[in-house]
C-alpha cells in the first residue's frame, strides 16, 4: 500500500512521526476489509430497484452574496480569495 | 412534578390541559442542561435564546386559542451534524469549528413548523465516525449509567442527553449503527429509519447511500412522534428519498413471525447481552408471537463491505473541506496544495484521516474493481438474503452490540476493535432497512442492554407497534436518576 | 504541412445547455451576472447538500443525441468525478462515467465539396464548474461560483478528423446544430463552448495512430484552427528529428501561438470514479425518447442539400443560409408560399437583409418583417409592377413597419410606367435633348443606348419600366 501516494490524492499531509502508526492502522483495517467473497460482474453498478424522478426546471432564488460568503476564510470583491493557481 | 422526567407524549398532554406552559418546559429542560452538562458533556452548543424565543410562540399560540401541532413546545436535542440556519454545525470537529449554515436541513424546518424548541447541538464523533463519542474534537460525552463509561457513538451526545432527561427527544444520524449503538449503551429508544425514509438534505453527509436521521426518545410513543414529524418525501431536496406510508401501528403481536437471525448470537456475542434478548424473545413468545430461526449467510462479510462503501464515499464527500470556502483553513502563505494539505491534515482528526485513506485506496485506479465494486455487489447480495428471510419472518430480533457500554479510552488505540462494535448493525444500513433499537434490561454494573428489530423497509409502523407492545408489557424502560 | 505526415484530430466539446435553471439546484442559469449572486448552498457545496437531477438538461442531451444519430442510453446514471480545484466547490464534478446519456453516432460534415462522416463517440451530461479570476498585481486568484452547476454536455467525437480544417467544420457544424434545437446559446467567446483537442500524427498509409497529446482551454473556432496547426507541426517535428511523442496534456496559448505541457503522463489524475450515492439510477421512457426524437427539426447539412437540390442555389450559398437557423426558417417559410422563384427570395435574404441585419446587429426575427409582406414585395417585382430599385425602397419600410408592399407602392408611387403613350414622351423628349448620345449611336458606340436608357429612368423618377424604355429607346434611334 502506498501510502505516500494515496495521502497526495486525498491532499493529506502525514507527518513524519505519525507516518508508522498509519501504516500499520492501513494495513490493518484493508486486512479487515479484504474478507469479501469473490463477486465480480461486467455491468456497470445499475439498481434498477431504486429509482429517481427528476427536477422540473423552475428558478427559485439564490442566496444573498454575504450568506454565500459568510464563512469564507478569506473573501475580497465578492469573490473568494485562494493562493494563486497560475504563474 | 420533575418536568424533565416526563416523557415528550406526557409534555404535549400538559401543554394541552394548560398544566405546564412551553416556557417552563423550556426553562426547565435548560435548567436541567445547565445541571447535569458538567458530568454528561452532551451538548456542543445551547441554544438558550431560540429555545425560550420558540417556546413564547407557542405560548402565543395556546393563548390564541390555536391548535398545536404534535411537537409544539417540545424540546428536541439535535446531532451536530444536522445543519441549523445562523446556529454554529461543527460535525464535532476543529474543520468546522466556525462553520454557521445559511440554512435549515429539511427535519429541521419540520420541527420548526411544529414549533419543536430546539435546545441546541449535541456532541458526536467527528463527521459521524466512531462508535464511541470519543472521536469529538471538543470533548468525549459520558454514559449517564456510569460516567466512565462511553455512551456509544457516533450519536452519543443525543443519546445522553435524553437519557439525562435533559431533553425528552433528540435527532441523530445513522450510517452503521450511530443511532442504535449510543441508544443501546445509554438505555433509550432509537430508530434508523428505512433508507430515504426521512430527509437527508442537511445532514451532513458522512457515508450518502447509508446516512439516515433517526429520532431517541425514553418511549416508544417518544419515537414515534419524533418519526413521524421528520419522515416523508422531499423531491425538491433529496432525490433519494421516497413517500412510505407509516400511519399504522400495529396494537398486537399475536401471530406474527419473529426471526432470529443465527449469525448474530454467536461467538463475539457476550453472554449478558445474549441472555437479555433472549429473554425478551421469551416475552414476545408468551405474547403470541412465533419465533423462528432465520439465515443471513453474508453476515461475516458486511463488515467488508460496510467499511468500503462508508469510506469510499466518504473519502469523497469530505473532499470539499480544503479551506476555501468555509470552515478551517492552514496556513494560506504557500502554493494551494500546501493549502490544501495544511488545512485537511490539520482539521481532520485521525479516525477521519484514516476513512478518507481507506476510501481513497478502494476508489483509486486498480483497485476498484477489487474493493468498491466487489462491496456494491455483496450489498445488493446482503439486501437479497435479507428480503427473502422476510418471506418467513415479520421482523427479527438481534442484539444491538456484542456488550454493553465500555470504559472511555478503552478501544481507542485499535480502532479495528472499535469497528466489531458495529458487527450487528451495518447491515441494516447496508440494506436499506428500518432497525430500531430498544432496552430489554440491565447487565453488570447496571448498565444497559439494547434489543434490535429489524424489518423490512417501509415496515417502521411494525417496528414501533410491537416495541410498544414489550414496552407496555414490561411495565416500561428505566430511567437513570442522575 | 508536411505531405508525408497525416493529421488525425478527435474533439471533446463542452456546450452549456440553456435550461433555466442550474443542473442540480434551481439558481438561475445565467451568463454575466454579478460575481458569486447565482450561487446557493448546493451549488457552492455547502456542508448537508444534496443535488437534483434537472429534468429539461437530460431532455436537451437527447436531443442533441438524436441529431448527432446516436443510441439513447435509457437507463443510467451520474458518477462522481474526483479532483481538488479551488472551481470545484465540492471536490468532485458530477459527470457521467461508464453509461453515457447517448452514444455511437455520427455528423456528416462538408468540408469544401467534400462529404464526410465523422463518428460520434458519446454524449454526456456533467456540471461546469466556477470561474478564476486573475487580477493583475493581486496576490492571490479569486474565485466567482455562478458558473457551478451550470449544465453541460459533452460531445466526443472519434478521431475520424483529418486536420484543422475538417476539425474547424466539424466545430461549426457542431454550434449551429446547438443553436438549432435551441439548447445553447453556443457561444465560443463567452464560453459557452469550449473544446479539448486530442492530435496526432502517422505517416500517409499507416494504419495504426500515432501517440496523441491532449489541449486543453481552446475557446474559438480560430484557436481551434491554430492550435492543431501548430501541434501537428510540433509533432512532426519532434518524429522528423527523431524523436518520440509523449502521451501528455498541453495548454493551448493562443496570444503566443504555442503549446505548453501541463502535464505528463506520469502525472495523469486518478479520478476515483464511482457511482454518484446522492443521485439514483434513472429512467427514461421509451415513449419519450421517441418524443424528442420526433421533435429534432431538419438540420443543417439536409438543409443545404435540399436547397442545392429542390431550389438550385449554389453550394455556399446553401450552405450559408443554412447555416443559420432563423433565416433558414424565415427562408423556408417565404418558399413554402410558392408565390415567387425560390433563387430569387434567397437573393433578397442573403443579399439586402442579410446587409441591413448586420450593420444593425440584430437577427431576422428582431424586425417587423413578414413572410407576406416579402414575398408581396418579391412577387410585385416579379410580375413587372415595381422595379427591383423601387424593391429595396419597399423593403426599407417592411423591415421596419408591418404595411402591405402594394399600398406602399401606391402611396409612394412607386409602381412602374408601362404605358406607352407616357414612356414615348419621355423617350422623345431625351433623344431631343441628347444629341451628342445620338451622335455616338451614330458612330456605332452602342452603350450609348444605355445612356440614354438610364436618362429615361431619371426623367421617370425610376418609376418607368426599363425594359419597355430599352425598346423604345432602340426602335426611336433606328428610325432617326
Amino acid at each position: 500500500m502506498d501510502i505516500k501516494r494515496l495521502a497526495k490524492l486525498a491532499r493529506l499531509r502525514i507527518p513524519e512521526e505519525k507516518y508508522a502508526k498509519m501504516e500499520s492502522d492501513m494495513e490493518g483495517i484493508v486486512r479487515m476489509v479484504e474478507n469479501l467473497p469473490d463477486l465480480s460482474s461486467d455491468g456497470a453498478l445499475i439498481d434498477l430497484n431504486n429509482t429517481m424522478e427528476l427536477r422540473e426546471d423552475e428558478i427559485k432564488p439564490s442566496t444573498p452574496r454575504d450568506e454565500i460568503l459568510a464563512n469564507a476564510p478569506k473573501a475580497v470583491a465578492g469573490c473568494i480569495v485562494v493562493p494563486k493557481t497560475v504563474e | 412534578m420533575d418536568i424533565c422526567k416526563l416523557s415528550a407524549t406526557e409534555m404535549a398532554a400538559c401543554l394541552r390541559s394548560h398544566e405546564l406552559s412551553a416556557t417552563e418546559i423550556a426553562k426547565a429542560s435548560l435548567e436541567r442542561i445547565q445541571k447535569v452538562e458538567g458530568t454528561v458533556d452532551a451538548f456542543l452548543t445551547v441554544t438558550e435564546d431560540e429555545a425560550l424565543a420558540a417556546a413564547a410562540k407557542v405560548d402565543a399560540q395556546i393563548a390564541a386559542g390555536e391548535q398545536l401541532a404534535p411537537l409544539a413546545g417540545i424540546p428536541v436535542g439535535i446531532k451536530d451534524n444536522i445543519c441549523t440556519k445562523g446556529v454554529r454545525t461543527t460535525c464535532a470537529s476543529r474543520m468546522l469549528e466556525n462553520f454557521v449554515p445559511p440554512y435549515d436541513a429539511t427535519v429541521i424546518e419540520k420541527l420548526k413548523a411544529q414549533g419543536a424548541v430546539l435546545t441546541g447541538k449535541t456532541n458526536m464523533d467527528e463527521f459521524a465516525m466512531g462508535s464511541s463519542c470519543e472521536n469529538s474534537y471538543f470533548k468525549p460525552t459520558r454514559n449517564p449509567w456510569d460516567i466512565t463509561r462511553v455512551p456509544g457513538g457516533s450519536s452519543g451526545g443525543s443519546a445522553a442527553a435524553v437519557a439525562a432527561c435533559e431533553v425528552p427527544l433528540s435527532l441523530g444520524s445513522d450510517t452503521g449503527g450511530s443511532v442504535r449503538c449510543p441508544a443501546s449503551f445509554c438505555g433509550v429508544v432509537g430508530l434508523k429509519p428505512t433508507y430515504g425514509a426521512v430527509s437527508r438534505y442537511g445532514l451532513v453527509a458522512f457515508a450518502s447511500s447509508l446516512d439516515q436521521i433517526g429520532p431517541f426518545g425514553r418511549t416508544v410513543d417518544d419515537v414515534s412522534l419524533l418519526f413521524d414529524a421528520i419522515s416523508g418525501e422531499d423531491k425538491t431536496h433529496d432525490a433519494t428519498s421516497k413517500a412510505g406510508n407509516f400511519a399504522a401501528r400495529i396494537r398486537e403481536v399475536k401471530g406474527l413471525r419473529i426471526g432470529l437471525p443465527k449469525e448474530y448470537f454467536g461467538e463475539g456475542i457476550s453472554e449478558e447481552v445474549r441472555a437479555a434478548v433472549l429473554k425478551a424473545v421469551e416475552e414476545y413468545r408468551a405474547m403470541g408471537a412465533e419465533i423462528i430461526e432465520v439465515s443471513l449467510p453474508s453476515t461475516p462479510y458486511a463488515l467488508s463491505a460496510y467499511y468500503i462503501i462508508a469510506s469510499a464515499e466518504a473519502s469523497s464527500n469530505l473532499g470539499r473541506y480544503d479551506g476555501v470556502k468555509y470552515g478551517f483553513c492552514g496556513d494560506r502563505g504557500g502554493s494551494l496544495t500546501d493549502m490544501y494539505e495544511t488545512t485537511r491534515s490539520e482539521g481532520f482528526g485521525d479516525e477521519v484521516q484514516r476513512r478518507i485513506m481507506l476510501g481513497t485506496y478502494v476508489l483509486s485506479s486498480g483497485y476498484y474493481d477489487a474493493y468498491y465494486k466487489r462491496a456494491k455487489l455483496l450489498q445488493q447480495n446482503i439486501a437479497k438474503e435479507f428480503e427473502e428471510a422476510f418471506t418467513k419472518c415479520d421482523f427479527m430480533i438481534t442484539p444491538v452490540n456484542p456488550t454493553t457500554a465500555f470504559k472511555l479510552g478503552e478501544n481507542v488505540n485499535d480502532p479495528v476493535a472499535m469497528y466489531m462494535a458495529d458487527v450487528c448493525t451495518i447491515n441494516v444500513n447496508i440494506a436499506g432497512l428500518p432497525g430500531l433499537s430498544i432496552p430489554c434490561g440491565l447487565g453488570k454494573g447496571n448498565l444497559p442492554i439494547g434489543l434490535q428489530m429489524i424489518g423490512p423497509k417501509w415496515s417502521e409502523g411494525v417496528l414501533l407497534g410491537a416495541a410498544k407492545c414489550y414496552e407496555t408489557a414490561v411495565g416500561g424502560f428505566a430511567v437513570k436518576e442522575m | 504541412m508536411n505531405e508525408k505526415y497525416e493529421v488525425i484530430v478527435g474533439l471533446e466539446v463542452h456546450a452549456e445547455l440553456c435550461t433555466k435553471t442550474k443542473i442540480f439546484c434551481s439558481c438561475k442559469n445565467s451568463f454575466g451576472a454579478e460575481v458569486n449572486t447565482q450561487c446557493c448552498p448546493v451549488c457552492m457545496g455547502m456542508p448537508g447538500t444534496l443535488p437534483v437531477l434537472n429534468k429539461q438538461v437530460v431532455d436537451y442531451a437527447i436531443l442533441m443525441g438524436h441529431a448527432l444519430n446516436c443510441s439513447i442510453n435509457r437507463v443510467t446514471k451520474q458518477d462522481r468525478k474526483n479532483y481538488f480545484y479551488p472551481d470545484l466547490p465540492k471536490s468532485y464534478q458530477i459527470s457521467q462515467f461508464d453509461i453515457p446519456l447517448c452514444e455511437h453516432g455520427y455528423l456528416d460534415i462538408l468540408v469544401g465539396d467534400e462529404e464526410k462522416r465523422i463518428g460520434i463517440t458519446r454524449i454526456h451530461i456533467e456540471e461546469d464548474a466556477g470561474k478564476l479570476i486573475h487580477a493583475d498585481g493581486f496576490e492571490g486568484t479569486l474565485a466567482d461560483y455562478n458558473r457551478c452547476g451550470v449544465p453541460l454536455i459533452e460531445i466526443v467525437s472519434e478521431p475520424d478528423l483529418r486536420g484543422a480544417e475538417d476539425a474547424k467544420a466539424y466545430l461549426e457544424a457542431i454550434t449551429s446544430i446547438l443553436l438549432y434545437l435551441g439548447i445553447s446559446d453556443a457561444k465560443m467567446q463567452e464560453g459557452s463552448v469550449r473544446a479539448d483537442v486530442n492530435v496526432s500524427v502517422r505517416p500517409v498509409g499507416q494504419k495504426q495512430f500515432g501517440t496523441r497529446t491532449e489541449m486543453k482551454n481552446v475557446n474559438s473556432f480560430g484557436a481551434v484552427f491554430r492550435a492543431i496547426q501548430y501541434e501537428a507541426a510540433r509533432q512532426i517535428d519532434v518524429l522528423e528529428q527523431g524523436g518520440v511523442i509523449e502521451q501528455e496534456t498541453r495548454r493551448w496559448d493562443d496570444a503566443n501561438g504555442v503549446s505548453v505541457l501541463m502535464r505528463s503522463k506520469e502525472d495523469a489524475q486518478d479520478y476515483r470514479y464511482f457511482p454518484d450515492p446522492d443521485l439514483l439510477t434513472f429512467v427514461v421512457s421509451e415513449q419519450h425518447v421517441q418524443q424528442l426524437k420526433d421533435s429534432v427539426p431538419e438540420l443543417p447539412v439536409a438543409k443545404t442539400l435540399r436547397y442545392v437540390k429542390n431550389f438550385g442555389l449554389v453550394r455556399v450559398d446553401a450552405e450559408l443560409l443554412a447555416s443559420n437557423k432563423a433565416r433558414a426558417a424565415f427562408y423556408d417559410s417565404c418558399v413554402s408560399t410558392g408565390k415567387n422563384d425560390p433563387k430569387l427570395v434567397a437573393n433578397w435574404i442573403m443579399g439586402d437583409i442579410a446587409k441591413y441585419l448586420n450593420e444593425n446587429r440584430i437577427e431576422i426575427n428582431d424586425t417587423a418583417l413578414t413572410v407576406e409582406n416579402l414575398t408581396d414585395m418579391i412577387a410585385l417585382i416579379e410580375k413587372g409592377t415595381i422595379s427591383n430599385t423601387a424593391g429595396k425602397t419597399v423593403l426599407e419600410i417592411i423591415l421596419k413597419e408591418d404595411r402591405k408592399p402594394g399600398d406602399i407602392v401606391v402611396q409612394q408611387g412607386l409602381g412602374q410606367i408601362s404605358d406607352d403613350s407616357v414612356l414615348q414622351n419621355i423617350v422623345d423628349e431625351m433623344i431631343a435633348a441628347n444629341a451628342k448620345a445620338v451622335e455616338d449611336f451614330k458612330k456605332g458606340k452602342t452603350n450609348a443606348v444605355g445612356f440614354l436608357v438610364g436618362q429615361c429612368m431619371r426623367a421617370s423618377k425610376g418609376k418607368g419600366n426599363p425594359g419597355i424604355l430599352r425598346d423604345m429607346v432602340v426602335a426611336a434611334l433606328e428610325k432617326l
